[in-house]
């Protein structure tokens, strides 16, 4: 079977003529081509069938090339990329939200870290240092860094839009400060009120960010700005290598504690 | 009149009742936007200056012919390559060449410009395999063209 695959159709046809009437019936129309070079393996991969009706026809072409046998039908590379599909967002724009997902995942986290938190402990304060570090290294001087330093630098900095984030920014900033600081004061208080304040910001920042700036900003950037964004992205990524796999890491193991609290 | 069943790649259409009205005629005489010979995949060097690092379009043969504003719309300040999916042989060679741009010319972008019919699909397939297997990384996009001229779907891949 795998041998006709890799036949030009017309041949495929030539040889076999029922063919030409199954792949008819899936709306495969071949038969009529004059040219008819395309590999029988690129007609049924191109042409992206449901998984079971590609099983299918497939199963009936391999009757009628191999009758009485039973075929192992060879799998056809699904290109399921390729087929068109509802894309919000440019390459580097998908980034920034991806990377939101690290930074919801760490806020989700927050309501279930804190109604226990024991600042007398040397695990909780470990716990609550971890999360500062998450913030300022990875939400911040990562992500935001991205946004405020790259993204940001091809839009008027006026724009409200743009003014708005920066300000945010700043604002979960200065809470990560006093929560840093109460830290170190075993200030159990302002640490919870700070990080509470610190994940109502950042939930509400985030989707706006997802839901409005970033699609607008797409529709703003030409082709070749986005190319010039994504590729300052990447050098970022590079210079930070260890950053993405250090607080996954961190984001795993706490939600894996917590979860085992939960149950 | 029966139902076509063939290949909508050759399914023979006749729309020469368009309206083409006066806005949609150009007036005085459109400037070319190509700037490099040659065009055809087989033909050009992935190595050429104006590759590198440029916003490259890789076009199938029949975009040129139906999207009316090709020049000014789309060709502008691009560099581009032209290939067939369904009629070019050798293609692995095209794949080579599309990684090539990535790798060694280290374009800025790829834009996909496919018409609507199935078999153009190849070509998008074929730069989505180049783009996976390259060592770098760049953004590609996709723009199908339908055989009147207009823009169907405009993507990132």
């Amino acid at each position: 079977m795998e041998a006709y695959l890799n036949r030009s159709i017309k041949k495929v046809i030539k040889e076999f003529p029922p063919v030409e009437k199954i792949l008819d019936e899936y709306a495969i129309g071949c038969g009529p081509c004059a040219v008819g070079l395309c590999l029988l393996k690129d007609i049924v991969s191109i042409h992206n069938l449901p998984a079971d009706q590609e099983q299918e026809m497939m199963g009936r072409i391999a009757s009628v090339i191999h009758p009485g046998r039973e075929i192992q039908i060879p799998r056809t590379e699904r290109k399921a990329e390729a087929q068109p599909r509802e894309l919000k967002y440019s390459p580097p724009m998908k980034k920034l939200v991806d990377e939101h997902v690290l930074i919801k995942k760490w806020l989700a986290l927050i309501p279930g870290i804190l109604p226990t938190l024991n600042l007398e402990s040397g695990g909780d304060r470990q716990l609550i240092r971890e999360g500062v570090d998450f913030i300022r290294s990875y939400a911040d001087k990562f992500h935001h860094a991205k946004e405020e330093d790259i993204l940001f630098k091809y839009f008027d900095e006026n724009l409200d839009l743009v003014k708005v984030m920066c300000e945010e920014h700043k604002t979960a900033r200065n809470h990560v400060k006093a929560i840093g600081e109460a830290l170190e004061r075993k200030d159990r208080g302002t640490v919870v009120r700070r990080l509470n304040a610190y994940r109502e910001l950042l939930s509400q920042h985030i989707k706006r960010e997802d839901e409005i700036m970033l699609p607008w900003m797409d529709k703003q950037l030409s082709v070749s700005q986005v190319g010039e964004v994504f590729s300052r992205f990447l050098e970022v990524e590079e210079r930070m290598d260890s950053c993405q796999q250090k607080y996954g890491d961190f984001i795993s193991r706490v939600e894996k504690k917590y979860k085992r609290k939960e149950d | 009149m029966t139902q076509f069943t063939g290949c909508p790649g050759s399914k023979m259409v006749d729309f020469r009742e368009k309206d083409v009205s006066p806005r949609g005629e150009a007036t005085g005489k459109i400037q070319s936007q190509l700037r490099q010979w040659p065009i055809q995949l087989h033909l050009i060097s992935p190595a050429a200056t104006y590759y590198q690092g440029a916003d490259v379009l890789l076009t199938a043969d029949c975009v040129g012919y139906a999207l009316g504003g090709f020049h000014p719309d789309f060709l502008k300040g691009k560099s581009i390559a032209i290939a067939c999916p369904k009629l070019d042989e050798g293609q692995d060679i095209y794949q080579e060449k599309i990684k090539s741009w990535i790798d060694d010319a280290k374009i800025n972008t790829l834009t996909v410009l496919i018409m609507q019919v199935p078999c153009c699909m190849g070509l998008l397939n074929l730069a989505q395999q180049a783009a996976r297997e390259a060592k770098r990384k760049v953004p590609v996009k996709y723009v199908v063209v339908g055989i009147q001229g207009e823009i169907q779907k405009e993507e990132w891949a």
